[in-house]
């Protein structure tokens, strides 16, 4: 294959680099390739073998597996050349890329625009720095999801859960009917940090215990994981003296954060934000580098697919348009700032002339609110969690309302009065 | 007497905590904790007829990939979950299968079956 003519370079194929590689082919991107250091497309999809995906983008409950399939046989059909088994080891500020696999060794070569969907990964126990042994039978809770639903084994058969994220959840329920003991799920934090379906449907419903405010003190064991030792925390997250409880198990899952994947970014030189850990964007997701853009949860962590498929499609549809124009088109100067109990703004600039939609999550959860952006919109929301993502469309007559020359819009939520 | 049995509405974010109150004859007769109608929708459904759909893997035969993603094409009660799980223990896919294939019909009798969540080769 010919890579001196590569319009479009997507990095990664799971459901961000998919529909970003998709978008790029439909908006006019003659050669979009797509690499993935798997063997196959769709990431981490295939594992995730729930229902819950494409409720809102395709307005069905599907598995992962089959929200994965949808993307494959798309990618396929509109022409989009995969290289799989190819890993992206160099990027530059030229946009060079550079990749090796076992069939061409190292390959080098500069796209006219790169979409980075890289994806994200997880928060293990070295980030943690949990106290006690070393033993076999500390995973992620993804890790246990790959064993458990691809490589069929269950990790162990008493489990204790640290962290209540999305995974975590439902990785309580995949072992409990998997005939696992879950003796406890504990979590730091006063609410779980997950979907409240995934509360319900995988935790109540097989009446596994929730420790909110508690953490992890100590691991037990020195072959095997023996025990944890849990304690409840105060205000400021630290342990309080005299709640502990040893609970026995055989494995401990960390389902503690997500952290998005941007070495390669940073080698471009590309521009973090501190708070999301992905690039800062402008509302066509292209980062602080020209002509590379960014989508998915490398550029902030998603609870739902339809969001990164929605978001990761604008970054190909703009990575098309930058390869056939060959320059950038100005970019959004106008900063969009977190305000009141506003944990981040996806994206960070917006030039104020095109529809945007801004994704933003809350720092803390709060009832009965507002959230107001700038003088341009509000929107009124009965309950809002840090784990539930929020939406906030601004579409181009409502920008117009902006006054020449604004510098930055700052995004509220405020209280509303209530009854 | 009177009985109660509360449940969390999944409906928003909010997740209101409501509390279902049931005559002696199974009748439900109030609703309280829930800040809107579809709470009360919510919660007679899963009072009457709490329902999920199950996915799960089972074993392959004749195929590189040890296990295939499955899952039920209705949702089904939840009370019958574990005993779908011990049918699905026994049953075994083999290749070639395409998405949507039914590996078990007719899971107990519920009238949904268990298909296949993607294709299975060998």
């Amino acid at each position: 294959m010919k890579l001196q003519d590569v319009d479009v370079a997507v990095i990664g194929a799971g459901p961000a680099g998919m529909a970003a590689a998709i978008k790029a082919r439909e908006a006019g991107a003659e050669k979009v390739i797509l690499m993935e250091r798997a063997e196959e497309l769709g990431g981490l999809l295939h594992q995730c073998v729930h229902n819950g995906f494409g409720l809102l983008y395709f307005n069905e409950d599907l598995s992962g597996p089959e929200y994965g399939h949808r993307f494959i046989e798309k990618v396929m059909d509109t022409g989009v050349t995969p290289l799989l088994e190819t890993m992206v080891v160099r990027l530059g500020q030229d946009r060079q890329i550079g990749a090796v696999n076992t069939r061409e060794g190292f390959i080098t070569f500069r796209p006219k625009s790169i979409v980075l969907a890289m994806g994200c990964r997880e928060r293990s126990r070295g980030a943690l720095n949990i106290p006690g042994t070393r033993p076999a039978g500390v995973l992620t809770a993804g890790t246990a999801q790959r064993f458990v639903n691809v490589e069929g084994f269950v990790p162990g058969k008493k489990i204790v859960i640290l962290g209540s994220g999305d995974i975590g959840m439902i990785m309580a329920r995949r072992l409990t009917l998997e005939g696992a003991q879950v003796e406890a799920v504990v979590e730091i934090l006063p609410y779980i940090g997950g979907l409240i379906r995934n509360e319900v449907q995988c935790l109540h419903d097989f009446e596994i215990p929730l420790f909110l405010e508690h953490t992890v003190t100590r691991i037990h064991g020195e072959q095997r994981l023996e025990a944890v030792t849990i304690a409840r925390v105060d205000g400021q997250r630290n342990p309080v003296a005299g709640t502990q409880r040893v609970i026995a198990c055989d494995s401990l899952l960390l389902s503690v954060g997500l952290i998005p994947e941007n070495e390669l970014s940073l080698m471009a030189g590309i521009q973090l934000d501190p708070v999301t850990g992905g690039a800062l964007v402008d509302e066509t997701r292209q980062t602080t580098v020209p002509g590379v853009f960014a989508g998915g949860n490398v550029l902030h962590v998603h609870d739902l697919v339809d969001n990164v498929s929605w978001e990761s499609e604008l970054a190909g549809e703009s990575a098309a348009r930058f390869a056939a124009a060959g320059k950038p088109e100005a970019r959004g100067e106008i900063k969009v700032k977190a305000g009141r109990n506003i944990r981040y703004v996806v994206p960070q600039t917006i030039s104020g002339r095109k529809d945007t939609t801004l994704y933003m999550r809350v720092s803390e959860p709060e009832e009965t609110v507002r959230i107001k952006v700038g003088n341009i919109t509000t929107k009124g929301m009965r309950a809002v969690k840090p784990s539930e993502m929020l939406k906030i469309e601004l579409s181009a007559d409502k920008l117009e309302k902006l006054k020449e020359g604004t510098q930055e819009i700052i995004v509220d939520c405020e209280k509303r009065g209530g009854k | 007497m009177a009985k109660e049995k509360t449940y969390i509405c999944i409906g928003c974010p909010l997740g209101c905590e409501v509390t279902l109150t049931i005559d002696k004859k199974g009748g439900v007769v109030g609703f309280s904790g829930n800040k809107c109608k579809e709470g009360e929708k919510y919660v007679l459904e899963e009072y009457t007829n709490p329902v999920r759909t199950l996915t799960a893997t089972v074993l392959t035969e004749g195929s590189s990939q040890p296990l295939l993603a499955v899952r039920s094409n209705k949702p089904i009660l939840k009370t019958k979950l574990a005993q779908s799980m011990a049918v699905l223990a026994k049953a075994r896919a083999k290749p070639p299968l395409k998405m949507g294939d039914i590996i078990v019909p007719n899971l107990l009798d519920t009238g949904a079956d268990i298909v296949a969540s993607s294709d299975l080769s060998s």
